[in-house]
């Protein structure tokens, strides 16, 4: 298994928060030592790594994971997810849920 | 709070009221899509989903995109539409009546999604009902629709909704057609159909008008986004739709995605 981590820099030349929160999270877990790549998605270049590894794999948000198992790749924008299928760390679902919204805009208009 | 659900029935012929102006366009705006062209691609798009496998629903919020269940109505000619709509439980009292409109005036299996009492109990007793005025309505959202939807599309292979790109900020690249990394699992890929991705406000409010659709009647009090009660207000004619939509929060914090790219979808609407 391979997994890359994509985090984001803002047109602004900032740091995503967002990407700064789950790398925490990572850290704080331990899990980040598992991380075989940290890819940065830098929003003023389309070319850097991160931008076209999202678009190679239709992502539009930020953070997100890449999990290569036998060949297969499967992408995480969902942190607690990518945790709990990968880690096997649960999480409480209205969390999770919670992740889900901030991952993908526009949901709560569903 | 959810106004009283026994008013009488609101049968289509009941209520004619003028429909509500359509939005004024931008100095600059691209010129109207031709109709007859956005309906052709949005009930292929439809047809698409239905096709990609029989456990292929329609997500209604019980606003303007009963547009879709116009089209998959007209397009499926007499099969039942399979819809389901997420009742959080602070739906205005007008939606839950439109609700039974739609249930009446089309041929639709309309199931009816409720939030989990236990969580939904859990953050009232800690927070009370209104804990979305101070800290944000994410949480609140995350009980009342993303659990109850979570649970619909794990039962589902494809749905299909009423997003559009003039939505938002970060829908400029709205695909019709794409895999939804939200939803899905490693084991349990689901697919989302955005058949009115390519369409404006205007262009759903001209549909609306041109087949004599039903329609919440809210939107003829100022109403263009139709969520909860307490997170929805009437905006004014040069508003954008979202800002009727949880104004007491920054708009940072209701938008972020990655910008500046672009995203490979299945089918990609122009402009």
């Amino acid at each position: 298994m391979r997994i890359t981590f994509v985090k984001k820099i803002l047109a602004s030349g900032q740091p995503c928060a967002k990407c700064a929160d789950v790398e925490a999270r990572l850290e704080a877990t331990g899990q980040l030592a598992r991380i075989d790549e940290v890819v940065i998605a830098d929003e003023r270049n389309p070319e850097s790594r991160g931008m076209q590894l999202a678009a190679r794999h239709a992502v539009a948000v930020a953070p997100f994971f890449l999990v290569e198992r036998s060949g297969q790749t499967t992408v995480y924008t969902i942190y607690l997810k990518f945790a709990k299928e990968v880690f096997a760390r649960q999480a409480k679902g209205p969390d999770e849920a919670q992740e889900m919204l901030r991952a993908e805009p526009g949901l709560d208009l569903i | 709070m959810a106004a009283s659900l026994s008013a009488a029935p609101t049968g289509r012929q009941a209520r004619r009221p003028p429909l509500p102006a359509a939005p004024a366009a931008a100095p600059g705006a691209e010129p109207p899509a031709d109709p007859a062209e956005l309906e052709r691609q949005a009930e292929a798009v439809i047809a698409e989903a239905f096709a990609h496998s029989e456990r292929t629903a329609v997500s209604f919020s019980g606003a303007e995109d009963v547009v879709l269940i116009d089209l998959a109505a007209r397009l499926r000619e007499g099969r039942r539409v399979p819809v389901f709509s997420l009742d959080t439980g602070r739906l205005p009292g007008e939606t839950y009546r439109f609700l039974e409109t739609v249930r009446e005036h089309y041929p639709v299996d309309l199931e009816i999604l409720s939030p989990d009492a236990e969580e939904t109990a859990q953050l009232v007793r800690a927070k009370g009902l209104f804990s979305f005025y101070a800290d944000g309505h994410g949480e609140c959202c995350a009980i009342r629709k993303i659990q109850p939807l979570r649970r619909k599309l794990r039962t589902l292979d494809a749905w299909i909704t009423g997003q559009r790109a003039d939505q938002s900020v970060t829908r400029s690249a709205l695909p019709t057609c794409q895999p939804d990394l939200t939803f899905s699992t490693a084991e349990h890929p689901v697919r989302k159909f955005n058949p009115l991705a390519a369409w404006r406000s205007a262009d759903v409010w001209a549909y609306i008008r041109r087949h004599d659709v039903p329609y919440n009647p809210l939107h003829d009090q100022g109403f263009r986004s139709i969520g909860c009660e307490p997170c929805t207000r009437a905006v004014g004619p040069h508003q954008h739709e979202r800002e009727g939509r949880w104004w007491w929060e920054q708009a940072a914090e209701k938008e972020c995605g990655l910008h500046g790219q672009n995203v490979r979808p299945i089918h990609m609407v122009a402009g």
